[in-house]
């Protein structure tokens, strides 16, 4: 039993970075139908970002002094930058094949994908870049069953941030701009939604969102490095077509079956298969209902 | 018309430098693979500074007669096959009279079968995996140890000094990590050690709670981490500790890196490796520290042994007096010199034997801890 | 030249500014408290410096200011189109062709090396194109065929002793077969969703591959693959057959150009027979397609049975080439590559993909000597060919517009 609970909730945390991820990859694909690739790229950059702020604050000794300003700090730091970088990547590599086939366009995104693990790789080597942080170590331990802070950091922050993100999308004005930009285009010019303006806020929620993850997995695995994004990206794109892709809600469903597929898949069968656990899952969702779990059904002639 | 005229005279001014230097300049080609791009690059930044420096060592010591300089080509392997073998074509067309690498075995068994088609000696410094050298192939040679002596001696460190009678094996299926793993596993059944479980993770992965949670509750005296790069094992130790996992964690040479530590701080304490036992007291040692630290930082598991293989080659070139393969090869067999990492002297299968030892991280440390013939160092 | 190119350069401020805001964050703040812009403004500087040349060409030729060195060009190329045109296309083709059979002697050892990667991803890119370019499904797990079609060779091979030329066929046959496994299931989805189970169903096949060790041997991979070998008349002692081994990589070439040869006369038949209209059209509109009579189930079955076919004899070459198989060719990631190669060539256009195969497999190689900077330039390049040729080098003559694009 014991066993169970410990590894549910490692599963809790692992689901709530693939949702995070997805979350991006979800709002990217509703808004413009384009499967960004580079959107683990935004991930590790995020990370990366995080480490540097964190760093550097160390560096000036306010780590001792002000953690929670520091960790704050990085936060916002370091989801600001995603969402500049992100803002621009879709300025450049994505907005001029907005009319050209869609494949041009994910070609364009997968060369951004190399692109910029290779330019994270340039500016900040090859190695893996520890945390300085201490912050969060430990946690509270009921028998055998440990509970580190940090879980609990991840655990809450994605509930938060799944909230925030849900009351923005469904209660705003800007919400409702996103949702029509999504609908029709044309239409919601028509009544004076700047199409592009809502295209690069999306862009910049989604890489903030994914630069929070990136720091969360950094403090919560010790180490980032230029190369993390690729993993999680296709996991959390699984996850974002599981929950049904262009759904906010069902990108967090999704990042949380993947993430507990594959802990109990590792912790119950075998760890080398966990990733077939998964691809099976989404295998057999897709077969009985081909739109994911939360989708809509999509136009027949999309293709 | 006068236009012209000076253009062409400029432009031949411009070529004659290049005339010239090509008529004088005689190079000594030699090749290096790893992986330069992808999870291992940082291992195989190593491998390409350690035969940098070596080249420098050696030229500042005269050189090759007959050769003005030495160049290296480094090539990048991203520790896939396809490339590897990509890349050892492209040195055979660059004559290169020998190549250093590669580092993953699996790169370093097709790209050897190749290079010895056109018999072009290979020193590989850091594939430990048996089957390098177990081909019979004629230019393959290898200065690090080997896998079926590592995991015996880890065993019976894990035996003898840890007195374990229980263990847990991870590998994340790799030809080198799980090769590694199957050796303990052997040795542990010899030696009377019970295996509890040998588990799998995949390479890539970040997450090890799941396996760490099963290791956790089977308690074993000992976790053996069989993992490629320190990078997956950093993490593994960071997330052992926090999960509590009780067990003693013993690992091998992949982890000798100092950069493990930096990761790891201080979930890295109290961590045991095998490594093959390089002796940081000798003087060549401690010369190739004052050259290799200030530039390219410090010296991580490879890069001794990539400076020892390429010393060995470059000598070999210097006593057969010509870059043919047979005399360099009758050479490198013959030779026997006191290398950075190691005593230098080949079998006749090209091995050169092994030397593993176990350390200890003591504050942030290696520390040689353990010897299979002395017991416990000082 | 300033005037008439306002906006670009206003766009190529903002876009320089951008970057020099990127670059600073990661290049100017340090671990030990400081902040720094020496650096960020000297990387800047050189990237600004390359990017303005690069514009400034762009920009001159736009407004006609190359004239003196496009002119020239143009009028080769003019003369060259006149020098062409009096020749019939077989002529062209018997050219290409003698020009590929000499090629190997002409060049060395690792440009015949390049060359058979190249035709080796000709078949693949081709195969492919099949269910990409012509029934216009979104594979993104392709090469796990490759993977089947190499692994069947080196398994039958190793373990039994099958010589190439039987199991040839054989990896064709497995390869279809999984083919029909994934086509199977994947058939009742569209778009996205394929392209996220066929990369579900290629990882899945590189996990089994890694783990199983009974049969593939893990992630060591099989060594000992015995490469092409072909039965030589001999007659000493009456008449009989000697086995001769294709080792040298010249031979090689020869077999993998003609295998090549082969598939590209297959897709180019398959392209133009009522079989290819019929994925076309279904490329086109699945609903309407259906509703003139084609049975879309079969066909697109067809198409990743197809599509495999030619992975499973590429793959089977690769194995004998390589001599090696390991689960690390088959990644992801190489997928991606061949995808590339289709898309960036021209969807369904079966020049266009070659020239894909070419540039996607030789632009690596001729940076090779850049090291670690390769494969940024690899994406900087995908990018901008995309940005300046979306449609593709050499876009398929046939290719309407679909539906959803009309809007």
């Amino acid at each position: 039993m014991e066993y169970f609970i410990q590894q549910l909730i490692n599963g809790l945390t692992l689901g709530g970075v693939y949702a995070l991820i997805a979350l991006g990859y979800t709002m990217v694909y509703g808004v413009i139908q384009l499967i960004n690739f580079a959107h683990g790229e935004f991930f590790a950059a995020g990370g990366y970002m995080g480490v540097i702020v964190l760093s550097y604050f160390a560096g000036l000794g306010y780590m001792e002094t002000h953690p929670v300003f520091c960790l704050t700090a990085s936060f916002a730091l370091s989801m600001a930058f995603c969402a500049y970088l992100a803002i621009g990547v879709e300025k450049i590599a994505y907005k001029p094949l907005r009319k050209e086939s869609r494949l041009a366009a994910l070609l364009s995104a997968l060369g951004m994908s190399i692109f910029l693990s290779n330019g994270l790789m340039l500016t900040q080597g090859v190695y893996d870049k520890a945390y300085p942080s201490e912050l969060f170590q430990g946690g509270l331990s009921f028998g055998l069953v440990t509970v580190s802070y940090l879980q609990m950091l991840i655990v809450c922050l994605t509930g938060a941030l799944l909230v925030g993100l849900n009351i923005l999308v469904f209660k705003t004005k800007i919400g409702m701009a996103m949702r029509a930009t999504a609908q029709d285009k044309t239409m919601s010019a028509l009544v004076s939604i700047s199409s592009n303006r809502i295209i690069s806020l999306t862009f910049a929620i989604g890489a903030g969102l994914a630069a929070a993850a990136g720091i969360m997995v950094g403090l919560y695995y010790g180490s980032v490095r230029y190369d993390m994004g690729f993993v999680p990206g296709i996991k959390a794109f699984a996850a974002a077509v599981l929950g049904g892709i262009g759904n906010i809600t069902g990108a967090m469903v999704g990042g949380l079956i993947i993430g507990m597929v594959e802990i109990f898949g590792a912790g119950y069968l075998s760890g080398e298969y966990k990733d077939v656990f998964a691809f099976i899952i989404l295998i057999a969702v897709l077969y009985f209902k081909p739109t994911g779990i939360m989708g809509e059904n999509i136009d027949d002639t999309r293709v | 018309m006068r236009k012209k005229s000076i253009t062409l005279l400029i432009m031949g001014l411009m070529i004659v430098p290049f005339l010239v230097t090509m008529a004088a300049a005689k190079t000594l080609h030699i090749g290096s693979m790893s992986p330069l791009t992808g999870p291992y690059a940082s291992d195989g930044t190593d491998i390409k500074n350690g035969v940098l420096t070596a080249i420098e060592v050696f030229e500042e010591a005269g050189g090759v007669p007959g050769y003005d300089k030495i160049e290296l080509h480094a090539q990048d392997t991203a520790c896939d096959p396809r490339q590897a073998v990509a890349s050892a074509n492209k040195l055979i067309n660059l004559e290169v009279a020998g190549v250093i690498g590669a580092y993953c075995s699996s790169s370093t068994i097709p790209a050897s079968t190749t290079l010895d088609e056109e018999s072009i000696p290979m020193i590989t410094p850091a594939s430990t995996n048996e089957k390098v050298t177990d081909r019979g192939l004629e230019y393959m040679f290898r200065m690090c140890g080997r896998d079926d002596d590592q995991a015996p001696a880890s065993a019976k460190f894990m035996k003898e000094s840890l007195q374990a009678k229980s263990i847990f094996i991870v590998d994340d299926k790799t030809t080198y990590s799980q090769g590694l793993a199957d050796g303990v596993k052997k040795s542990c059944n010899e030696l009377g050690i019970k295996v509890l479980a040998h588990e799998h993770v995949n390479q890539g992965d970040k997450d090890f709670s799941a396996i760490l949670t099963m290791a956790k509750t089977a308690n074993a005296d000992v976790l053996y981490m069989s993992l490629q790069g320190f990078s997956p094992g950093s993490m593994m130790a960071i997330q052992a500790k926090r999960l509590g996992v009780k067990s003693q964690i013993v690992t091998q040479d992949a982890m000798f890196q100092p950069k493990f530590m930096e990761v790891a701080k201080d979930a890295a304490e109290g961590i045991y490796l095998t490594y093959g036992f390089t002796d940081p007291t000798t003087p060549e040692y401690k010369a190739f520290e004052k050259r290799y630290v200030p530039k390219y930082g410090a010296i991580a598991a490879y890069a001794t042994y990539a400076y020892d293989s390429a010393t060995a080659l470059l000598k070999a070139i210097k006593a057969a007096g010509s870059t043919d393969p047979a005399k360099i090869k009758a050479e490198l067999m013959k030779m026997e010199f006191a290398g950075v990492s190691k005593h230098v002297k080949f079998k006749a299968n090209g091995d050169t034997g092994s030397s593993y030892i176990a350390f200890k991280i003591i504050d942030g440390k290696f520390v040689p801890y353990w010897d299979p013939e002395k017991g416990l160092l000082k | 030249m300033i005037q008439e190119f306002k906006k670009i350069w206003k766009q190529y401020a903002i876009g320089m500014l951008w970057l020099l805001g990127l670059l600073w964050p990661l290049l100017g703040i340090h671990p030990d408290g400081t902040l720094t812009f020496q650096k960020t403004f000297t990387v800047w500087l050189y990237i600004l410096a390359g990017t303005l040349v690069c514009l400034f060409v762009y920009v001159a030729n736009q407004g006609g200011q190359l004239r003196f060195i496009t002119t020239p060009v143009d009028g080769v190329k003019k003369s060259i189109s006149l020098f062409v045109k009096p020749f019939p296309r077989w002529v062209w083709f018997v050219v290409i062709f003698v020009l590929a059979v000499i090629y190997p002697q002409i060049t060395g050892r690792y440009a015949t090396d390049v060359a058979i990667n190249v035709l080796l991803y000709i078949c693949l890119g081709l195969g492919l194109n099949v269910v990409v370019g012509l029934a216009g499904m979104l594979d993104l797990g392709y090469i796990a065929f490759y993977g089947v079609g190499a692994y069947t060779y080196a398994v039958l091979n190793v373990t039994y002793g099958v010589g190439f030329w039987f199991c040839l066929p054989l990896a064709a046959v497995f390869a279809t077969i999984a083919g029909c496994i994934v086509g199977y299931p994947t058939l009742r989805m569209r778009g996205d969703y394929l392209a996220i189970v066929t990369l579900g169903f290629g990882e899945i096949v590189r996990i089994v591959l890694n783990n199983w060790m009974e049969l593939t041997n893990g992630p060591n991979g099989i060594l000992g693959v015995k490469p092409v070998s072909i039965l030589i008349p001999v007659f000493e002692n009456g008449f009989s057959f000697e086995i001769f081994w294709v080792k040298k990589l010249q031979f090689f070439y020869y077999f993998a150009l003609a295998l090549a040869i082969l598939v590209i006369i297959g897709v180019h038949r398959l392209n133009y027979s009522r079989i290819g209209r019929a994925w076309e059209s279904i490329r086109e509109d699945e609903t309407a397609a259906e509703l003139m009579g084609v049975n879309t189930f079969i066909y697109k079955l067809l198409a990743y049975a197809m599509g495999a076919f030619f992975a499973g004899l590429a793959g089977a070459f690769f194995a004998a080439r390589m001599r090696f198989v390991s689960p690390e060719s088959f990644t992801f990631l190489e997928s991606a590559m061949v995808l590339c190669m289709v898309v960036l060539g021209g969807m369904g256009s079966i020049p266009g993909i070659m020239l894909g195969v070419v540039a996607l497999i030789a632009l690596p190689e001729v940076l090779r000597d850049f090291e670690s900077y390769r494969m940024l330039i690899f994406g900087a390049t995908m990018i901008i060919m995309m940005l300046f040729r979306p449609a593709g080098l050499i876009p398929a003559q046939r290719v309407g517009k679909r539906s959803e694009e009309k809007e």
